[in-house]
């Protein structure tokens, strides 16, 4: 029940834009309406502040590899919550559900990801105590 | 010697008397002795607000029940239409994209824990958002009459049974009472934790603004205790990739993956 309301909260919260719940910045480069996957191999994961940073290489539909930049939560905030530095490594095969950059740069806001053995990582969820 | 001359006792008596006279506080106002083993001793007397706390689920500035909107500031005339014009320029961001910190009161809304330590005349706020710090003098001293203007101002509190009460003035004009609603020179916050159960403490934030405020803007946050928790580095300039420019237009940095972080 506390999973469902924290939830609730987080989307209410990511819809209104509300200033409490973002820190650091707003979600104005990104298109909160659309969703996009992406699949591809992992070139390097930023276990970094103010943002997590997942660069993954991503063949195009003409066969052209691009890498794409996907914004995530502090790894503060994450590292409460199941994450370490080592959650995404260099070379790893995943897709990532994301909110993509309103101006189409390869680029978006993470929302979930699906490793190779069928794992998700997700940035919500209950602190750990 | 033989005898100590008169005025010498004169003055060693004088002197005694002076001391004597002084109040036998614990704390005299910006005392600069060091704190007495006693003064420590004191503080395990205090309720216990040591520790790392977070925002709770649901806990962060709402309303009463769960959905409830927080009921915003009541803005003067002047300062509605400020916000008005404020909003009117289209700003996609504030400064925090810039890495500039929110100052107060925004700094303790913040989805990031906070540490808060007790010593001899002092409550010192560690906030993990931005790495900032917080400095509550509870020695007794007054409020500076013509403080400095700083992002979190000049705070002094006092325990009133299991509260402890803390007065805040002096706001540099970097930082703003809420989005879109610059604070006027006279604002000044009264902040109210308890500990409402054993790993719960509860902040009632009251914003007072003359010039901004037709009433007293009061919101509560309820924080929960983390026992096992330490609070995490947070150098925002490490590697922000987002950023606001003077036109208030956001963006994000996707080139040079390698990055400040990257070898």
């Amino acid at each position: 029940m506390r999973r469902l309301t924290l939830a609730l909260i987080a989307v209410t919260l990511l819809a209104a834009g509300a200033r409490e719940a973002t820190a650091h910045h707003s979600f104005a480069p990104f298109n909160l309406e659309a969703e996009k996957t992406i699949s591809g191999t992992i070139k390097k994961f930023d276990w970094t502040n103010p943002h997590t940073w997942i660069w993954i290489d991503v063949a195009g539909d003409n066969g052209k590899v691009e890498t794409w930049g996907i914004e995530g939560m502090s790894p503060n905030y994450l590292g409460r919550r199941g994450w370490s530095k080592n959650s995404l490594k260099p070379g790893d095969k995943v897709s990532i559900v994301i909110r993509p950059m309103r101006d189409g740069s390869p680029g978006g806001m993470f929302v979930k990801a699906t490793l190779a053995d069928g794992r998700e990582l997700r940035p919500t969820g209950q602190a750990a105590d | 010697m033989r005898s100590t001359p008169i005025s010498l006792v004169a003055s060693a008596v004088t002197l005694l008397v002076i001391l004597a006279e002084r109040p036998a506080t614990a704390q005299t106002a910006a005392a600069k002795t060091a704190p007495t083993a006693a003064d420590w001793a004191a503080l395990a007397k205090l309720p216990d607000l040591s520790g790392v706390w977070e925002i709770g689920p649901g806990g962060g500035g709402r309303g009463r029940g769960r959905g409830a909107a927080p009921q915003g500031p009541s803005l003067t005339p002047a300062a509605a239409a400020k916000r008005k014009e404020l909003q009117s320029l289209g700003r996609e961001d504030n400064q925090t994209a810039n890495c500039v910190p929110p100052g107060m009161p925004g700094i303790m809304g913040q989805p990031y824990p906070m540490e808060f330590l007790l010593t001899p005349g002092k409550v010192t706020i560690v906030i993990e958002a931005y790495t900032q710090v917080r400095h509550i003098y509870t020695d007794g001293r007054p409020l500076p009459e013509d403080p400095d203007l700083k992002f979190h101002g000049t705070s002094v509190g006092r325990w009133e049974g299991n509260t402890l009460v803390v007065d805040t003035i002096g706001f540099s004009p970097l930082t703003d009472l809420a989005a879109n609603v610059p604070h006027g020179d006279n604002m000044r916050i009264r902040e109210r934790f308890t500990l409402t159960s054993p790993d719960t403490m509860s902040i009632e934030t009251t914003v007072t603004d003359p010039d901004v405020l037709t009433a007293p803007y009061t919101t509560t946050r309820t924080l929960q205790r983390h026992r096992s928790w330490t609070i995490a580095e947070y150098v925002c300039q490490e590697n922000n990739r987002n950023f606001v420019d003077e036109k208030g237009k956001a963006g994000i940095r996707l080139d040079d993956p390698a990055g400040t972080s990257g070898k």
